[in-house]
């Protein structure tokens, strides 16, 4: 069984000083699978991948990247993991080459430096300036390509998309998916959802140090509110929509359209629509932005 | 750790070459001077009888210029652990810490190299780096024979350096363990060099107060031979103060493997609040 999962956590904790960054993780990430990581900022997103890498030390709970302890042998757990800082700061003097070299020279030299320049080309990244010239956007290429060069078997990925425009957005999440379809899992967090939802096969959702949910993507948006406008071809009595389990009636004009609201699988209200002469029907699907920003709300409003 | 030494090292080639040449021209120049200051050697004599003694105690003894040891001693080894004390000081409270501040150290430890190795590679390259400078250095005094006949011998000019190189490891050790458990490297940077001048004047000033001499012991430069090496190096002091260097890196080295690494203000902290009645209250104290 644990050879099917990448990453454990249990009970994770985190204090920076008074400060409890980290209110008892627990997350389970299969391998090979996207797994995106949601959370507003200071959430403990960042905090979270750095006690995976034995960055910083938990000050409780237990971790396991790939069926290793980080703190007993973080060497083990870094060589075959990509990582690719949310802070992202690499040294000025060096040019881009230079940098992605000493990096290689980091893990031995293993790199087939044929698929770095594969990489670079795919992101349209040149490198031969030094890193002190390039734009936000170039330098998150660099550490795209540190993070993906030596093919990892584990991916963890802190906003892997912030800076770039959206064309080599795309580019990045079609590298994502590749390297999954090698065989790598992918640990992404992100304020994108639309990324997020677009690669990722299960997510979980990070508030005030704690997970408050975890869910597969597709799951976790059928089973978020809908909203469903139906009209009708001459005026009805939706008294019997009213009472499908999970439908919520918002408006109603004249028995001729009505707006509901359905919670969960939409599927029973489709059934009793069957009965009725419908003449349009349209629903609208949450995005995960919209789920996200609902359990944001939560914990805004217990803010005040 | 030999790549992160070879990388480390190749930072420090702007280091090395600045200072080396800087000290270097110095030397040569000194030497270039020598000549004609003995010539002038009796008005030399009666100058110096009008210094202050104070000066003797901190330069060494000035009537020794009148030989070339005794010159260089005076002019060059005796202010030189103060000149290149700040590159140790500098040296060593950037070693990890500068760029675990510009963020850079998170990536690099990110890779399969142990904090131990980084530690231990960096150390090597500032130690190979302080010689390097120590080396140019000597060569400075060594080419400058060439207008000084009388010189010491090119060994003789060497043994100094063994001493002033124990000297700057014990102060870049200092200030490497100091940035480890300090907020910052400035503030690490800015003790270290308050006890480098505070030893160098506790140490000058001992010879002109027998007070100071109890206080003196416990300053490192009262170990520093300067010119008087060139008579023979104290081993004793030299390995004392290579030991004690070797203290303060084991520590730094302690400390290092327990901490965590500090990223864009997540994990630095800062000094505790002290309940001072001159303190400006936070929003979050002024609200409760």
């Amino acid at each position: 069984m644990s050879e099917q999962i990448a990453i454990t956590t249990y009970g994770l904790i985190k204090f920076y000083g008074n400060v409890q960054a980290l209110r008892g993780i627990d997350l389970e990430v299969r391998r090979g699978e996207i797994f995106g990581f949601l959370g507003p900022n200071g959430a403990g997103k960042t905090t979270t991948i750095r006690c995976l890498l034995d960055l910083i030390h938990p000050n409780g709970g237990t971790v396991r990247v790939l069926g290793i302890d980080p703190q007993a042998d973080p060497v083990a757990v870094r060589a075959r993991t990509g990582y690719l800082p949310g802070e992202l700061s690499l040294d000025p003097n060096m040019a881009v080459e230079g940098a992605l070299r000493y990096f290689n020279a980091l893990r031995g030299n293993k790199v087939d430096w044929g698929f770095v320049r594969q990489l670079a080309e795919r992101l349209d990244l040149d490198l031969k300036p030094p890193i002190k010239n390039l734009s936000h956007g170039n330098k998150q290429k660099v550490a795209v390509v540190q993070a993906l060069m030596h093919r990892p078997e584990l991916l963890l990925l802190d906003e892997p998309t912030l800076g770039l425009d959206p064309l080599m957005q795309q580019e990045v999440l079609r590298l994502l998916t590749e390297a999954q379809a090698d065989g790598a899992t992918v640990f992404f967090s992100s304020h994108i959802m639309s990324e997020v939802e677009a690669v990722a096969e299960r997510v979980a959702i990070i508030r005030l140090g704690e997970i408050v949910e975890v869910a597969e993507t597709k799951a976790l948006i059928n089973r978020a509110l809908h909203r469903a406008r139906v009209r009708f071809k001459q005026p009805v009595d939706i008294s019997p929509l009213a009472n499908v389990p999970g439908v919520t009636l918002l408006s109603e004009d004249d028995g001729t359209s009505v707006l509901l609201q359905v919670e969960g699988e939409i599927d029973g209200l489709i059934k009793a629509l069957a009965a009725f002469p419908v003449s349009d029907f349209e629903t609208e699907r949450p995005s995960l932005e919209e789920i996200f920003l609902a359990y944001y709300e939560v914990d805004r409003k217990e803010a005040k | 750790m030999r790549t992160v030494f070879r990388y480390t090292l190749s930072r420090f080639r702007g280091q090395i070459l600045g200072w080396g040449i800087a000290i270097l021209l110095l030397g040569l120049m000194l030497m270039w001077f020598y000549p004609s200051i003995a010539e002038q050697q009796e008005n030399l004599e009666q100058l110096l009888e009008i210094y202050p003694p104070e000066l003797s105690a901190f330069f060494g003894d000035l009537s020794a210029m009148a030989t070339p040891e005794g010159f260089l001693s005076v002019e060059y080894f005796s202010y030189m652990p103060l000149i290149l004390g700040i590159f140790a000081v500098l040296m060593g409270s950037g070693l990890l810490v500068s760029d675990e501040e510009n963020g850079t150290l998170d990536l690099v430890l990110a890779h399969p190299v142990s904090r131990t190795a980084l530690f231990f590679g960096r150390l090597l390259a500032f130690v190979v780096a302080t010689e390097a400078i120590l080396a140019i250095s000597w060569l400075g005094l060594v080419l400058g024979t060439v207008w000084t006949p009388l010189a010491p011998g090119w060994g003789e000019m060497a043994l100094p350096f063994p001493s002033l190189l124990a000297m700057l490891l014990l102060f870049g050790a200092l200030a490497l363990l100091l940035s480890m458990l300090l907020p910052s490297r400035r503030l690490a940077a800015m003790t270290a060099g308050l006890v480098l001048v505070g030893s160098f004047f506790i140490t000058g000033l001992a010879h002109i107060s027998e007070g100071l001499e109890t206080v003196a012991k416990f300053s490192p430069l009262n170990y520093y031979q300067s010119g008087e090496a060139m008579n023979g190096l104290n081993l004793q002091w030299f390995w004392g103060l290579v030991a004690f260097a070797g203290l303060f890196a084991l520590l730094a080295w302690w400390r290092f493997l327990r901490r965590d690494i500090r990223v864009g203000g997540e994990g630095g902290w800062q000094w505790p609040s002290l309940p001072l009645p001159f303190r400006r209250r936070t929003e979050a104290e002024r609200e409760a």
